[in-house]
Formats: C-alpha cells, structure tokens, sequence
C-alpha cells in the first residue's frame, strides 16, 4: 500500500464508489461522514450553505490509484461539475517488518499540483476557518466531525469529556497553499497553544476539481 | 446537492406511496366528493413543502441547542442540578404540547368531569419530568439501558392489573400524544448530546433511548392517577365525525389555532434555551443567528405541516375507513395494513431519528433496513387494531402486554444500539400522521361498525403504533447479533512499498481501528510520546471478511474509527511500532497504521495536552 486513494461524494453514493473499486482490485475502504460547503454569500445568508456528503479512502497501490481516477472519471462522471471530488495522498502502510526502514524517494516525477490542507480546531470554529481559507483563495471545503481525545473531569459524574472537534479538509493548488495556511493561522489564533492545529499533506493527483470557473459547490473545490 | 433538497427529496419519496394509495382508492372503490379529494392534493403539496422546511430547521436549531443544553446537564456540580434541569426540560416540553391538551378534554368528557384536563397535562407533564431526570441519571451513571426498561415496565404491567382496559388504553395513548413533532426531536437531540459528552465506548448506544424512557411517563401518570383517583370507568362520549366541506374553507379555518399552537409548542423550548444563553452559554453571534433562523423554519414548516394534516388528511381517512368498514371486513384490514406500512415513514420524527442513526453509526446500520422494520411493525399494528374493531371480543391487552414483555425479553439479547433504537422508535412513529390520518380512518370505521366504540378503539390504536415498532426492531437487533454469517474471503500479498520522504518535522499517522479501540490507540500512542489525537467515526470493510444479513442479503459494514496524530518525525517511528506491537489492537481492533511526512503547523501548550487537536513536542 502505498497511498490512500480520497473520494468525496454525495450522501449515500460511498457504498456504491467502492464495491466499483472492489472490481478494479481495491480490498476495501473506510467511511466516514462529512459536510461539504458552498462558497456563496446568497446561499449562506439564507443557510443553504451546506451538504450531506460521505468521503471514502481506499488504501492501494499507486497505479491502483491512478485506475480508480479513471474510474471515478468514467463510472461516477467526476469529469462533470458536482458529481464529487477525489485525490490521493501518499501514506505509506506501516507493518512491524519495515520498522526503522528509512522511507526512499519523494512523490516521484514532478511536483504535485495540489496540496491538502488539513485544520483541526473546536467545533463550532470550523465555519471560520473556512471563511479564512475562502478570503485566502480556497475554493471550498469539507467539514468533518470529530472529537479530540479524553480529558477527565471533576463533575458529579466523572466524565471523561471529549471536546466535539470540526476536522476541515481543503484541497488547493500548491501554490496557494502558504496563504491559505497563514490565513487560516492567523484568524484562528493557531500561533496559540490549544486553539487547533493545521498540516498539510502532498497530493498525488486529483479528479473533479475546478480551477478557474466560479461557483462550483463540490465538497471540496479549491 | 443542498441540505432543503436533501430533505425534499426524501420526504417526496415517503409521501408518494401515500397519495398513489390515496388515489387508487378514490379512483377505484371508494367515493369521495370532489372537495375532500382535491383539499387531500393541496394538502399533500403543503405537507411536502412544511415537512421539508420543519426537518431542515430541525436540523439547523434543535441539534446545536439540545447539545449546549445537554452540556449545561451533564457538567453540573452536583446530582440536585442534574434532576432539576432534566425535570424541567421534561415539564416544560410536554405542559406545551397541544395533543396532551386535547386528549385531557377527551378523558374530561369520557369521565364526566371528575377528572379535570388540567390534572391529567400535569400529572403527565410531572410523569415525563420525573423519567426524563431518571433518564438522564441512567445515561451518565452507566446503568444498562434493558434493565432500566424492564423495571419501568414491570412497574406498568403491576399497575395495569388495577386499571380498567379502558385506562389502559388511555393511559399508552397518553404515551403517543406526548412524543409530538416537537418535542421528539428535541429529546432525541438531548440525548445525542449527552452521549457525546460522556463519550467512552457505549456514546452509540446512548445516544438512544431517552425518548423510549421518555415514553413510560404518561403511561406511569395515567395509571396511577386512575388508581389513586379510584376511577376506572370511561363512558363512551360521542365524537365529532363530522366531515367538512369545501376546499380552501377547512384549511383557512384551521391556520390560525395551529399557528398558535405551534408557538405555543416551541415556545418552552425557546425560552429556555434564550435564557441559558444569555446566562450561561453566551454563543457566537453566527450561530445564534443560524439557531434563530431554524427556529423560524420549524415554526413555518409545523404550522403548515399540521394544517395540512388537519385539514387535507383527517377527513379523508374518516371517508375512507367507513366506506371501507361498510365494504368487506377483509378489505379493511387490509388496506389498514397498507397505510399502516407507508403512513408512518411520512412522520417528521421518524426522519429525524432516521438521520440521527446514519449520523451516530456513520451508515453501519442501513437505514432503509429501520424504515422497513417499522413500516411492517405499524402495518402490522394498524391491521391488528382494524381486527380488534371488527371483532370485539379481541381486547388492547392481547397484544400490548404480551408485544411489550417480549420485547423486553429480546432486550437481553439484542444488539444493545437497537435496544435504545427500539424503544425510541415507539415514540417517534406515533407522531401527528397517526393521530390524525390514522385515527380518523379507524374512527371512521367503528362508526360504521355497531359493535365498536369509536372512542376506546379509536384510543387503541395510538397504544398499537406505539408498541408495534419497538417489538419488531427488536426483533431485527436479535437478528442483527445473532444471524450475521461471515463471508472469509481472499487475503492479497501486500506489494512492497516504496514510501516518499521529505525533509518535513512531522509525520501524520493515520490508524484505523475497530470501533471501541481508539482510546486504546490514544494510550498507547502517548506511551510513546504522543499528546493528543483526534477521532473520527466511519464504518469500513475489513481486509480479509465480510459479513452479510442472511435472508435480506444486506452487508453489513463493520464500525471503525479513524485516529489523526500529528508527531514529531523523530516520535512517529516510536510510536507506530508501540501501536503494533499491540496484540489486542492489531488482532481484536484489526487495526491498520498509515503515515505521511507533514509540514505541520502546531504548538504545544504551557502544561498540558490540549484537550483536543494532537500535538507534539518538536
């Protein structure tokens, strides 16, 4: 396994990208749920900003990965507008043998094009940090919830509370990605301990994004 | 594809089987004047567009203020403000809802006087308080939810051996009058958000349940009311089954005492979460902006959804079930069958429980899978009642003891997430559709039947739906554990990897576990020099099996949670060779690590881990 192949699609679609990917040879995938966003003010204002959406990751192959663009391009029409989004990013399988095994060269080939760009804050702040990353050029955004590992507490019940956290995933082209970055950094405070984090993952490739054109409403448009 | 097109589509898809049964009856056999059948059609278009509005806004206000409310519970200091605020909430929520009320002046009447309607909306609305708090107790104190209901229902079944049939009836009607349209999504929100708060390895199965417990109050109140009060029998007072005319008439007459009722309804709720908020919560002005405007969709969407119930639905069921009661006994079970089966998928909060459960299993338990059990549980109930009204001899407690106790016993064996499922679903299904489509269809049949009373069978009914669906998902969680069959399938050779670095200061590890098992992954990754994690929940196939439903052929995939740490590039080999040098996480968690190289942006705080986001020293 040497990536991770991303899908972002509609609500209940998930289940159908991956038994497609079965047949092209992928052993199985993992799902979770999402929110994509448009980036409208007309739309926000009236609070049709938001979709259900499902993202898929398919561990594979590189060059299994490269077929699973293919089909999404062809079996789910992820050339058209709307139709979902999918990239890869290059995680590498970790197993007990290859412990301490130095990882070898980069992505391979040129530069990738795209970047991921990965802030985890408190729930609740993941709208601004996609506000932020829209003013620095991002061109849309999932929005994915979880929650941060335990902290115990002293309440009448001894909880172990576990702050909701908003996970928000922005796929930009490289060369947007520092400003996007810096801006996200400095509106959410991140300089500052305990307010969030951000990373950013390299991107092998990527299907369905729509660079120049306005107004697409993707999950994650860039 | 938006949130109000989401909803739109799915309610359209519920509401069609509805109108097509409608119309092929009125096409067919039965006659129906012209005015009725087109105020149906105009009513049907309101309720699409009403029952969309109401579940969007239920989305964008009743999640955020069931969350910071139950926030507010489970942090107090001390157990006096636990079962304080959940009395409340239970009080307040109920005293407001306008089918409590109506019901108190049917059991006014049918008692001739001696209970007055005020009593009863309290003594319920005290019912619903007292178990809400208890609920709430249970939840955080960890007692399992099956044997919290087997003690409510062996104090139900004790108490229903003092009461008449005819309190007994009342009594589990009072249950579906209370878990109206409002009031069930705010419980089940409640309840989703104290089972994130506690969090740890049952947050699924809690998040369910509090509107099943909720429902054992008012059968509890009646009961005992009718014990204590000594009063046992109910004289049969005569129903107005007068039909209306015209079409817009009924539907302008009906608007206005609607629209008062609906803000009467919310208005509780609203007070209650203004008030906290301006001294406790003190949210962001977008949000609150996002809350008001939810609260303003709800309100339109229930104003017009029980108009059109009111005024496009109840007189075309009271048609049909006398034509039909006139026709062929046959015919009317039947066809009680049939609209048992699709009216009850067109009630709001059979969505949002539907939502709330892809939300929480992240699509683990196929959501048409419920929808189905419950469509057959109510037909099945809808049927049995159409029996009971064509043969008297048949009596409520026939089946409602008897569905009740066995669901209780499959409680024990069942998967313990559809225990809670079960015992909401009760509550959800008997919504507005029923009351008012479903009841004046069997209304309108024992009028033509002498030997029924069309007010105790017109009571028994709501008791039925609200049983039917509890036995017949628990049936389905029996299956759920009990019958999977696992599939082995081939295990590939993994190709080696040729992994990409660069010269980046963090690693991403991803690791994908079992669900129950991230925070055993959290531990071990901070024996090793992780701080902090973040967990998402998905559902996933594992590598080398599949497990399949039998006879349904649904697959099943299992649950997984998706652990994010950021590390510094010098812990992260540390820390994935700790994670799998884990025999139970890599065996019993079936757990995969993966990592990238990051350029991470991350700052560790003075002391401590910060309560969420991961981190690490650099």
């Amino acid at each position: 396994m040497e990536a991770i192949f991303f899908a972002v699609v509609n609500r209940g679609k998930a289940n159908a990208v991956l038994h497609k990917a079965q047949e092209y040879g992928a052993r199985g995938g993992t799902i979770f749920l999402g929110e994509g966003t448009v980036h409208s003010r007309l739309l926000e204002q009236i609070g049709l900003d938001e979709s259900h959406k499902e993202i898929l990751m398919i561990p594979a192959s590189r060059q299994l990965c490269r077929k699973l663009h293919d089909m999404v391009c062809r079996e789910f029409m992820f050339t058209k507008r709307n139709r979902g989004i999918a990239f890869t990013i290059p995680f590498r399988r970790r197993t007990l043998q290859e412990s301490g095994v130095k990882p070898e060269s980069p992505a391979g080939g040129a530069a990738p094009a795209y970047s991921c760009i990965i802030t985890i804050v408190d729930k609740e702040r993941g709208k601004d940090c996609l506000k932020a990353a829209w003013a620095a050029g991002a061109r849309g955004g999932t929005l994915v919830h979880g929650r941060g590992a335990g902290v115990p507490t002293e309440f009448y019940y001894p909880l172990v509370i576990e702050p909701q956290k908003d996970i928000i995933i922005i796929i930009a082209p490289r060369e947007k990605a520092a400003p996007i970055k810096e801006r996200i950094a400095s509106e959410l405070e991140l300089e500052k301990p305990g307010k969030g984090i951000l990373f950013i993952l390299p991107v092998l490739q990527t299907s369905g994004l729509f660079e120049n054109e306005p107004g697409d409403q993707g999950g994650v448009a860039s | 594809m938006s949130l109000l097109a989401e909803k739109a589509k799915d309610v359209t898809r519920t509401l069609l089987p509805v109108v097509i049964l409608v119309l092929l009856l009125c096409l067919t056999i039965v006659d129906v004047e012209a005015g009725v059948f087109i105020r149906f059609l105009v009513g049907s278009a309101m309720l699409l567009v009403g029952l969309s509005i109401f579940l969007w806004g239920v989305e964008l206000a009743m999640n955020p203020i069931g969350e910071h409310m139950s926030r507010e519970i489970a942090t107090s200091r001390t157990p006096l403000k636990i079962a304080l605020l959940g009395f409340l909430l239970g009080f307040l929520i109920t005293v407001a809802e306008p089918d409590l009320l109506v019901l108190g002046y049917q059991i006014e009447a049918a008692s001739g006087g001696a209970l007055s309607a005020s009593v009863i909306v309290y003594m319920v609305s005290i019912g619903v308080g007292v178990l809400v708090s208890l609920g709430i107790f249970r939840l955080l104190g960890d007692m399992p939810f099956n044997r919290f209901m087997l003690i409510t229902y062996v104090i139900i079944f004790i108490l229903s051996a003092f009461v008449s049939e005819e309190f007994m009836a009342i009594s589990f009607d009072a249950s579906g009058a209370t878990t109206g349209a409002l009031t069930t999504p705010f419980v089940l929100a409640i309840s989703l958000g104290l089972a994130n708060i506690k969090g740890g390895r049952h947050t699924e199965e809690n998040a369910f349940g509090l509107v099943g417990i909720m429902s054992a109050g008012p059968i509890l109140a009646v009961m005992l009311l009718s014990v204590l009060t000594e009063q046992k029998n109910i004289a049969s007072v005569e129903i107005d089954v007068g039909v209306a005319e015209g079409v817009l008439g009924p539907i302008l007459d009906a608007l206005p005492s609607i629209f008062v009722e609906s803000i009467v309804a919310l208005l509780p709720i609203t007070l209650l979460f203004f008030i906290f908020n301006f001294t406790r919560f003190k949210i962001s002005r977008d949000e609150l902006s996002r809350i008001i405007k939810g609260l303003l969709l709800i309100l339109a969407g229930l104003v017009l959804f029980l108009t059109a119930t009111a005024s496009g639905f109840m007189d075309m069921g009271r048609i049909m079930g006398m034509e039909l009661a006139g026709m062929s006994r046959w015919l009317l079970i039947g066809i009680g069958f049939l609209m048992g089966l699709i009216v009850v998928l067109v009630e709001p909060a059979v969505h949002v429980l539907g939502q709330q459960i892809e939300e929480v299993t992240s699509g683990h338990i196929p959501l048409n899978l419920i929808r189905i059990t419950l469509s057959i549980g109510v037909g099945l109930a809808i049927a049995l009642s159409m029996v009971r009204i064509v043969i008297p001899e048949v009596k409520l407690w026939y089946f409602i003891i008897p569905g009740f106790a066995l669901a209780l016993v499959l409680s024990f064996v069942s998967e313990p997430i559809f225990v809670g499922i079960a015992f909401d679903a009760g509550g959800v299904a008997s919504g507005p559709m029923t009351a008012t489509f479903v009841l004046a269809f069997a209304q309108g049949a024992a009028t033509v039947i002498e030997t029924a009373d069309v007010m105790i069978d017109g009571f028994g009914v709501i008791a039925m739906v609200a049983m039917a669906p509890v036995f017949s998902l628990m049936v389905l969680g029996t299956l759920f554990r009990h019958a999977r069959v696992e599939f082995p399938s081939r295990k590939e050779k993994e190709a080696p990897s040729l992994p990409p670095e660069e010269e980046l200061q963090h690693n991403c590890i991803m690791v994908i576990v079992n669900r129950g098992f991230a925070e055993s992954v959290v531990d071990a990754a901070r024996l090793a020099g992780a701080t902090g994690a973040t967990i998402i929940r998905g559902r996933g196939t594992q590598e080398d099996h599949k497990v399949v439903l039998p006879i349904i052929h649904v697959e099943l995939q299992p649950e997984r949670e998706i652990v994010l740490l950021i590390t510094g590039a010098h812990l992260s080999e540390q820390i994935a060779d700790n994670l799998l040098a884990d025999p139970l996480l890599v065996r019993e968690g079936e757990m995969a690590v993966f990592m990238v190289p990051t350029e991470a942006l991350v700052k560790i705080p003075e002391q401590d881990a910060p309560p969420g986001g991961a981190s690490s020293g650099t």
